[in-house]
């Protein structure tokens, strides 16, 4: 983490200047030339310390002081209730059910775009022609805005109009209500539509990433495995699976953080309904804040998604340390 | 290697078995990666397709792959039924263009100063810097947007901008293409007596260029598809960016999804920009990942 740069005049020990007042005294210019500097260099970091100040820090702080208030962003007192938000949070029931939807969503889109983008990587992962033009249809998902993106699977998804259901009547299967509110086992499909839907957006994003994991391994390491006889499972067992485990755990990391984050497909897709079958925890802070215009109470769904996401991202590196191996 | 070649016969004939399952396996391959990659591409197939489909033959003819006669018209008809779309272009194009400019100024300047010049507390800032990372940026919404109320930049280019400012994750990727040159130029800089803002943007940034670009790329990308943001703070029709002014166009203009060949010329429109961006630049995205991916 920290560098060691040999920045500075080198010739001149410290031990000089603290043993001698007279050494201080007979080189004036480099001190101040090293005010100088770190003027300069607190200079230089000041206004990436005001943004963060501003935008970040002091928002997290006014947060957790909203989280013991009730205020609807218009009346001029906020009201200081003690816990009463947090114990509101874990008593209600649909609190749980958001908890729920969210640890779904998660799970669901981190496995399958992990494995998705890992399959898809290996398949890659020689001399193949043809490799950019798999590689950019793949990865075009990914720079498309989430809501053009959406608004195009909506369609998809349609229950009259759309091709999912279209192909499935072709075996006459009924119209299932992907997104919308169906009926007994037709009622199960909206999260994991919604699921479908981001494991596309970013399979090609995480597939890139892992190939350029792949081609970080040497072919020795393979040409070694194979003389002792290994097969492709052997092989991918005892070679790429450790010596990729860096750039799955980085992937793991920043999908997980980025499903708990996710709010553009909901609210394209689904609007947290039908009833609350999609309402992750970042659109039931949206709602609450922005459309109840409960502004204690959101604050402190998001205090609880904050540490929510430290605590998973701490368990993650925990466990880490049993599964990823650093060369 | 000594077994190896008493066996020549032996390691022949497996090496030929080998060729024919490399052979057999390698077009496997490409039959998996065809179907793959049409599955993917797919949406976009019939988002571009259906936009050029008339309301009638779209409706009629659900599998039809190719519309009979493109409705090139269907493009200008968006269009008049929705005059402000230039505008959320516009709009989206100058937000995303502020952001990544004063990310790009305020990352460069903060990783110099943690790379090149010392002063006490260097180690302890950047700690500071790297731990917001840890925080969601939902979290930061609601004050945010009481920050901005009370500054009246509510529904103005300001609000939309000067919260994005800072970005740690620009920092920490720019430290850590920065002390990758070589410290021999900056003292070799520092005899011809440069400063460090010339130090800055003569020696550090020209040989940083691929982390420049990439983020640029990726920030460009990333603001230019933003929506929860402006969705929160923007509210006159003006200010509207694209992707609002999208899901307003589904709503109002294609009645919820009944003119869907006009909601997909709206989104090949809105989505073009980033298909040429991607097409001239796609080595900086592939080449960017390796480099973001490997160090973070």
């Amino acid at each position: 983490m920290t560098i060691r740069s040999n920045h500075g005049p080198v010739s001149r020990p410290g031990t000089d200047a603290k043993a001698s007042p007279a050494g201080q005294r007979r080189a004036p210019a480099l001190g101040s030339q090293r005010i100088r500097d770190w003027i300069t260099g607190y200079l230089f970091i000041l206004p990436a310390f005001i943004s963060l100040a501003v935008w970040w820090l002091y928002p997290l702080v006014y947060s957790v002081y909203l989280g013991f208030t009730e205020w609807d962003f218009m009346s001029p007192q906020k009201k200081w209730v003690w816990l009463e938000n947090y114990v509101k949070i874990f008593t209600h029931r649909e609190f749980r059910r958001v908890l729920w939807n969210t640890a779904y969503f998660s799970v669901g889109t981190v496995v399958l775009g992990l494995l998705g983008g890992l399959i898809l990587a290996l398949l890659l992962n020689r001399k193949i022609r043809g490799l950019p033009i798999y590689r950019a249809l793949m990865f075009s998902p990914w720079i498309t805005p989430t809501v053009a993106a959406a608004l195009v699977w909506l369609w998809i998804y349609n229950r009259d109009m759309g091709i999912f259901n279209a192909i499935l009547s072709l075996f006459g299967v009924g119209r299932i209500d992907w997104i919308g509110s169906g009926q007994g086992l037709f009622r199960m499909w909206a999260m994991p539509s919604v699921i479908i839907f981001s494991v596309w957006k970013t399979v090609g994003y995480n597939m890139v990433y892992f190939l350029a994991g792949l081609t970080t391994i040497p072919t020795e390491l393979y040409e070694a495995a194979e003389i002792d006889g290994a097969g492709s499972w052997a092989k991918f067992r005892s070679v790429t699976w450790p010596l990729l485990s860096p750039m799955t755990f980085f992937l793991f990391v920043v999908s997980t953080i980025g499903t708990f984050n996710a709010f553009d497909q909901f609210r394209v897709l689904t609007r947290g309904g039908p009833g609350d079958a999609t309402r992750t925890m970042v659109y039931y802070l949206y709602q609450n804040a922005f459309e109840f215009f409960d502004v204690g109470y959101g604050s402190a769904v998001a205090i609880v998604l904050f540490t929510l996401i430290l605590l998973l991202t701490l368990l993650q590196f925990r466990a880490s340390r049993s599964w990823v191996h650093y060369g | 290697m000594a077994t190896h070649m008493a066996k020549t016969q032996a390691s022949k004939n497996a090496r030929r078995a080998r060729r024919t399952k490399s052979l057999v396996s390698r077009i496997l391959a490409h039959v998996a990666l065809t179907i793959s990659s049409l599955l993917i591409a797919f949406p976009f197939f019939w988002m571009i397709t259906r936009a050029l489909m008339s309301a009638e033959e779209l409706n009629a003819y659900r599998f039809r792959l190719i519309p009979q006669v493109m409705q090139w018209s269907n493009f200008r008809e968006f269009w008049e039924a929705e005059p402000l779309f230039g505008r959320y272009f516009v709009n989206s194009a100058i937000m995303a263009a502020g952001v990544t400019v004063l990310q790009l100024v305020v990352a460069c300047l903060a990783a110099y100063a943690f790379t090149s010049i010392k002063f006490p507390g260097r180690g302890i800032l950047f700690f500071v810097v790297i731990s917001t990372l840890m925080i969601p940026v939902v979290v930061t919404y609601v004050p945010s947007y009481i920050i901005l109320a009370r500054l009246k930049w509510l529904d103005t280019f300001k609000g939309l901008i000067i919260p994005s400012a800072v970005s740690a994750f620009g920092i920490f990727l720019f430290r850590q293409g920065f002390s990758s040159i070589p410290r021999e130029l900056f003292d070799a800089a520092k005899i011809d007596g440069a400063g460090h803002l010339r130090m800055l943007s003569q020696v550090v940034l020209p040989l940083s260029k691929p982390i420049l670009v990439t983020f640029i790329i990726f920030d460009v990308v990333g603001y230019y598809n933003s929506y929860f943001w402006p969705l929160l703070i923007t509210s006159s029709p003006n200010m509207r960016v694209l992707t609002i002014g999208l899901t307003i166009f589904f709503i109002e203009k294609g009645y919820y999804g009944i003119r869907w060949h006009l909601i997909m010329a709206a989104n090949a429109a809105a989505i073009l920009p980033l298909i040429l961006l991607f097409v001239i630049a796609q080595r900086w995205f592939v080449e960017g990942v390796a480099t973001t991916g490997l160090k973070g």
